[in-house]
């Protein structure tokens, strides 16, 4: 604990919480026991179709169905769209949830992706800023020293946006947001050096000199001490090779960057997002970043849902294959937590579904998340939705369990208390939920 | 006094009070039982207090609500909670000894003192004593003001001066808290023990009553105080207090680094290398007062002043397409009303009365009104001049234009704005921090009701005919304009278009047919001829295009009056003939009130329907004694000059939050007040005091200190400030990249009214914490002061800082250029950065540095990279 927080057990604005609550909660929070130490994030923003994906439903009528046919997978009982033929191969690998979601409480693209992605009801104005699972690892768990800890390739779209670029953690515990694939990509540039190490040496050495002025009081002055140690953290991060060695894919051999681009269509009616962020991903996780988030394209497919579908789901089933064979091969996957998952699923009935055009609406009161992984089961089904993929009918879970499963597999009790810019204690996640313990080892 | 004597002491001390008890009667439900609740922790949010309760046992939070608590004790499931026949086995007994599992643990011990009072009270029937000889009048609590060594212990004495007159040692009941526990620790008995250097406020709960006292560790050792002379009024205070804690003040800091400081504090720049000369050389003893004069006059004062009171008063939070509001068009608007406001240095009450008692109208005329918001959008443009015709609106009706500036919500940001008081708490339930109570905020916000809420809604054209002729009005303009535009691109302009088309084709193949013409040396006559056709094509496209920007300009002003409707129909700030109830819903339930009372005062007010309630917020808050208001703003700007307020934070004027130096925040305010609210003389006053101009570096022994002034305490330059700073430095600037919202080329960060296009410039603001200005958070610390990693690699790494230190316009290159001498350059980038000149061994160093590198310019970039790396650079110090 240091010294703020003293100052705050003190007295200053805790509303109904004693000192006793907090050292209770800062105690809870170790790191031992986490099953997962590192987690991937594979956003789907606009919300994938669970019809055509994880929840088929070949009974119904072909305005519900689709026309994608439902192959088996590894898994007996488990049957996923035949665009998925990969995932089906390696569903001994994975936990499939059909029971989660946000009840349209709150919904739509601004707010359901930051119920999500903070595990708590979050709004776009007029509710606290509850941080982002990463900004939470950054805060209680931080990674190696001469890594970042919580990663986001790519721009961060206007969706999650908020969801991940601000949080009431403050801007310390905001993510690194990066382009490495582009190469006028500022924060890249900002994590490796501008110079060779050597010149970054002698500056080094010369900022010591000069930076004397206000030395004396260093041993006892909170603000120096604090820029000191966030001065070394970040010139180790720049020294160190390991960030680099990641970022550069280079490294990796034709044939292994071939099975994650290889479906990537030519001509697409959505934004796809970029294959490489799975391999990407993969080489931070074994360079050792604890929290890596990536959008993968767009799913809001209001129009021309089947054409998206043929587009799109092969690059997603090969790549996310891929990412799973790589970690677990390397022995990864038990100790890495890797979800897929959107907003909402797409209405079960077929917007003109006759048409070329046929598309799928919103639909945020089913769909499916897949959770491998740090501790998620391998092979393994939660919850049923109704015969038209409607409602969930077995095993329903809000949010909130999901956002404490998550911690409690990264060993955060999510229960912790952090405080609001305004000094309120609130938990990780304020609501009261079970874990999901169906979908747990 | 040893421990183990004391401990005794205070053993004796609880056997005569549970004497007392046995020997009157059984502990009374009022003045013990509830108070052990409370000290116990049973009623916090987290534990029984919460919305449900914990395990089936629910009590009011923090104890709100005594009867409703004996009633869930006694009548629900009464033969487990508590046994009468056997008390020992009550559930609160063994629960709370932890006999039973309990979920927040054992609270207490069956030898502990909490257990016989509960068991006696049970033991006795368990009733509920009546309410009214238990309210309490005073309570006292000894001593109120101690010196204690690093170790040394002594116990806190609280006594309770009841309605029925009878004083009753309650000690015992009481929770106590140390606001500084690496000064000094009170246990659950009350007992304080000091622990390092410094002064703490200690405080007291009975119930829900606090009391506070103040425990001082003076550092150890007698040595012999310097002898300072104060500069003004201000001093005396805080030097008195060193003396006391035996802390010595730091020396008076240099010209250079004062020089540094006022400007970064005053004005939110650098100072330039020549000022920095110019003042150096300046042997005037009064050069520090002149400057100082000079500077709170500038126009940067005002745009700095201008930015935190934007922070506070939340000024980037507007409405939606419906009510014709937006951030683009009227964050800038409050920004200039508030900048032209503090460059007239208005006195701050009128300031605040102009914001507070704003209409939209401001008594004028409906016609008068439409008028000037039909200016204001025609002024939303190049240059914008609806800036300064809204500058020179008398009263801010912007302030109530904001989302969730209207009702309790709104009320709460008045208070935290201008009162410095927190009162999101009191929204469900009192808080365990301070007074205020649901009823104190919902009778304050009454006064506030009659404030229409602004926002589209179907019922506003019914509730003001006035507005609604002017809506319709325009609204019907703005259909006849759309009549004609249709009209005239349908016929005419459909008929030029493809004139001109046609003109575009001719015009194309003419002049090719012309330059063949010409350099076959054609017929003269036939390239004359040629030369008409294309004249009168583009005649053609030249009146196509007069005829399209005309419906341009038609398209534009039809969409004008059409927000303009909008504006006056859905926004004007104006008064409701009567206000609703103020009421609050939570999870905790609803509540409303009827009554109007102002916050701290005892009685009610009656407000007659010809004035606006309003007014008599403003009369209260300008009274010489309200407790709240000037003494805010006074600690505010200390805060702004200190990094921290008397009282901290600023924005928490709480009984709980005693002040440091309570006699001289009192001293500031009544000046303040005298001077008739003049804020100039608040700067001068702070800005001028020996203070504020003492050097960050600690004298010998005192560097322990935090919170008295015993040297210039170090903060990290905010957000704008610094990216300011950097441009200065760098000697470059940065394009806001807002020309579309029709901001003018060249603006400092610190004149920017919200997170500007400019990705650099956005980026910084993030990383370094400008805040959102979000009307959902009431907290000065929405500003980030916080350090973090992004903020060191942004100077040290990214890749536009680089481009900066490199740019050939750039301060290094133009150093280099001027002047092939590296003893000049350093001199300057060290004036440019750091606003001082180098040492003899940071002037070696730099030199040996740029000789030994690439190039001359090379070593001079990386010089000028090491300088704005420093944390002499990123601080005020």
């Amino acid at each position: 604990m240091n010294r703020r927080d003293i100052l705050r057990i003190g007295g200053l604005g805790l509303c109904g919480v004693g000192a006793l609550d907090l050292i209770r909660a800062q105690a809870a929070s170790s790191a031992n026991n986490a099953k997962a130490k590192q987690m991937i994030v594979c956003w789907l923003g606009g919300g994938p179709p669970h019809l055509d994906m994880f929840d088929m439903k070949p009974e119904t009528s072909e305005d519900y169905r689709g026309i994608f046919q439902p192959i088996d997978t590894k898994v007996p009982g488990l049957q996923v769209g035949e665009l998925l033929p990969e995932m089906a191969k390696r569903a001994d690998k994975y936990t499939v949830i059909r029971s989660v979601t946000t009840m349209n409480k709150p919904g739509d693209h601004a707010q359901a992706p930051l119920y999500w992605l903070t595990g708590n009801p979050r709004l776009t104005t007029g509710s606290d800023e509850y941080p982002m699972y990463g900004s939470v690892v950054h805060k209680l768990r931080p990674g190696p020293a001469d890594l970042p800890t919580f990663v986001v390739l790519d721009e961060i779209d206007v969706h999650t946006h908020n969801a991940l670029s601000r949080n009431f953690l403050g801007p310390a515990h905001s993510p690194f947001v990066m382009q490495p694939f582009k190469d006028k990509d500022a924060a890249t540039k900002m994590l490796t050096p501008q110079l060779d190490l050597p010149a970054f040496a002698r500056n080094a050495d010369l900022l010591k000199t000069l930076d004397t002025r206000l030395r004396r009081n260093d041993t006892q002055d909170e603000v120096i001490a604090g820029l000191d140690q966030y001065q070394q953290t970040a010139f180790n991060l720049l020294r160190s090779p390991k960030l680099r060695q990641a970022l550069d894919i280079s490294k990796e051999s034709a044939e292994s960057v071939e099975r994650f681009t290889r479906n990537k269509p030519a001509k697409a009616r959505y934004p796809t997002g970029d294959p490489l962020h799975f391999l990407l991903a993969r080489r931070l996780i074994e360079a050792g970043v604890p929290v890596v988030h990536f959008n993968l394209g767009y799913w809001d497919w209001h129009g021309e849902n089947f054409t998206a579908g043929k587009q799109q789901i092969p690059m997603f089933d090969g790549c996310l294959a891929a990412l799973l064979d790589d970690l677990d091969e390397r022995g990864l996957l038990d100790s890495t937590i890797v979800l897929a998952l959107g907003e909402m699923g797409r209405k079960p009935k077929i917007d003109r579904p006759k048409e070329t055009g046929a598309g799928r609406d919103h639909w945020d009161y089913a769909q499916f998340v897949i959770a491998a992984g740090g501790g998620f089961n391998r092979g393994c089904i939660v919850g049923a939705t109704d015969k038209l993929g409607e409602q969930v009918i077995d095993k329903f879970y809000k949010i909130e369990s999901f956002g404490r499963t998550l911690y409690h597999l990264l060993g955060i009790d999510a229960d912790t208390l952090v405080h609001t810019p305004a000094n309120r204690p609130v938990k990780l996640i304020v609501e009261d939920a079970p874990i999901i313990k169906e979908a747990i080892s | 006094m040893p421990r183990l004597l004391l401990t005794a002491v205070l053993v004796l001390l609880v056997a005569q009070t549970l004497s007392g008890a046995a020997e009157g009667d059984s502990p009374s439900y009022q003045r013990h039982v509830t108070a052990l609740f409370g000290k116990l922790g049973c009623n916090g949010g987290t534990c029984h207090g919460a919305v449900k309760g914990q395990n089936g046992f629910r009590l009011s939070m923090f104890g709100a609500d005594p009867a409703g608590d004996h009633e869930q004790l006694t009548r629900e499931s009464r033969t487990r909670r508590l046994s009468l026949i056997d008390p020992d086995v009550s559930l609160l007994l063994q629960k709370g000894t932890g006999k039973v599992p309990h979920g927040g643990g054992a609270r207490f011990s069956v030898r502990s003192v909490e257990y016989k009072i509960l068991r006696a009270w049970i033991a006795a029937g368990a009733v509920a004593d009546d309410i009214a000889p238990s309210r309490l009048k005073q309570l006292t609590i000894t001593p109120a003001g101690q010196v204690a060594q690093p170790g040394e212990t002594y116990p806190l004495k609280v006594e309770a001066e009841f309605a029925d007159d009878s004083v009753e040692d309650v000690t015992t009941f009481c929770v106590f808290e140390s606001l500084d526990r690496a000064v000094a620790t009170v246990d659950r008995a009350g007992v304080v023990t000091g622990v390092g250097v410094g002064d703490a406020g200690l405080i007291v709960r009975y119930r829900a009553q606090p009391a506070a006292a103040r425990v001082l560790v003076p550092r150890p050792g007698s040595n012999a105080f310097p002898d300072v002379t104060p500069n003004n009024f201000v001093d005396a205070p805080v030097l008195a207090k060193l003396r006391r804690m035996n802390l010595p003040p730091a020396e008076i800091c240099d010209d250079a680094t004062f020089l540094r400081r006022v400007h970064l504090d005053v004005v939110g720049e650098l100072p330039t290398t020549e000022e920095v000369r110019s003042f150096l050389a300046d042997a005037s003893s009064e050069k520090r007062a002149a400057k100082i004069e000079e500077l709170v006059t500038r126009p940067g004062h005002a745009d700095l002043w201008a930015l935190k009171f934007c922070d506070l008063l939340k000024a980037a939070d507007f409405g939606v397409y419906a009510d014709a509001l937006s951030k683009e068009h009227d964050a800038p608007r409050m920004q200039a009303w508030i900048r032209a406001r503090l460059a007239e240095n208005v006195p701050y009450d009128e300031f605040v009365e102009r914001i507070l008692l704003a209409t939209s109208r401001e008594g004028r005329t409906m016609e008068e009104y439409v008028a000037e918001v039909n200016s204001l959008f025609e002024g939303y443009a190049p240059g914008r001049p609806d800036l300064e015709l809204y500058a020179r609106r008398k009263t801010l009706d912007l302030f109530w234009q904001r989302r969730g500036s209207d009702g309790v919500k709104g009320t709460m940001q008045v208070a935290h704005a201008f009162l410095g008081l927190r009162m999101e708490c009191a929204q469900c339930h009192r808080h365990p921090h301070d007074n205020w109570q649901q009823e104190d905020l919902l009778d304050f916000a009454n006064l506030f009701m009659r404030v229409r809420t602004v926002g589209f809604s179907d019922k506003n054209e019914k509730q003001f005919p006035d507005a609604a002729a002017h809506f319709k009005k325009l609204n019907d303009e703005a259909k006849q304009l759309e009549a004609d535009l249709k009209q005239r691109k349908e016929g005419e302009g459909k008929k030029l278009d493809d004139d001109s088309r046609k003109a575009k084709q001719d015009i194309d193949k003419l002049t090719t047919e012309i330059a063949k013409l010409e350099k076959a040396k054609g017929d003269e006559s036939e390239i004359a001829k040629q030369r008409e056709l294309l004249n009168a094509a583009k005649e053609v496209m030249a009146q196509a295009e007069k005829f399209r920007q005309e419906t341009a300009a038609i398209d534009k002003r039809a969409k004008l009056l059409a927000e303009v409707a909008r504006r006056l129909m859905q926004a004007e700030c104006r008064l409701l003939p009567k206000g609703e109830s103020a009421r609050v819903t939570s999870t905790l339930g609803s509540r409303e009130s009827k009554t109007f009372r102002l916050l701290g005062e005892s009685e009610p007010v009656t407000v007659s329907d010809d004035r606006d309630p309003r007014e008599l917020v403003m009369v209260w808050m300008r009274k010489p004694d309200n407790p709240y208001f000037a003494r805010a703003i006074v600690n505010r700007v200390w805060a702004h000059y200190f990094g921290r307020g008397m009282i901290d934070p600023p924005d928490n004027l709480s009984a709980f939050n005693p002040a440091t130096h309570p006699e001289l925040l009192k001293e500031l305010r009544d000046g303040f007040v005298t001077n008739k609210f003049d804020l100039r003389w608040l700067h001068r006053t702070i800005l001028k005091s020996r203070t504020y101009q003492q050097s960050s570096t600690p004298a010998e022994g005192a560097a322990a200190d935090r919170m008295n002034y015993a040297f210039f305490p170090l903060r990290r330059l905010p957000a704008e400030v610094l990216l300011d700073a950097l441009n200065t430095a760098t000697g470059t600037t940065e394009n806001m990249d807002m020309k579309y919202h029709h901001w003018p080329e060249t603006m400092s960060t610190v004149q920017a009214p919200f997170i500007p296009q400019n990705k650099f410039v956005a980026f910084v603001l993030e990383t370094y914490g400008r805040p959102q200005r979000n009307a959902a958070v009431q907290c000065d610390c929405e500003r980030d002061a916080s350090g973090s990693i992004f903020q060191v690699l942004t100077l040290a790494n990214h890749p536009r800082v680089w481009e900066k230190i490199k740019d050939p316009a750039g301060r290094a290159s133009k150093l280099l250029k001027a002047s092939g001498d590296a003893g000049r350059q350093i001199e300057e980038l060290y004036l440019a950065t750091v606003g001082r000149l180098p040492t003899e061994l940071e002037r070696e160093a730099c030199t040996k540095f740029i000789t030994s590198a690439d190039s001359p310019e090379n070593g001079l970039q990386n010089v000028l990279w090491c300088l704005i790396n420093t944390r002499e650079f990123l601080l005020q110090h």
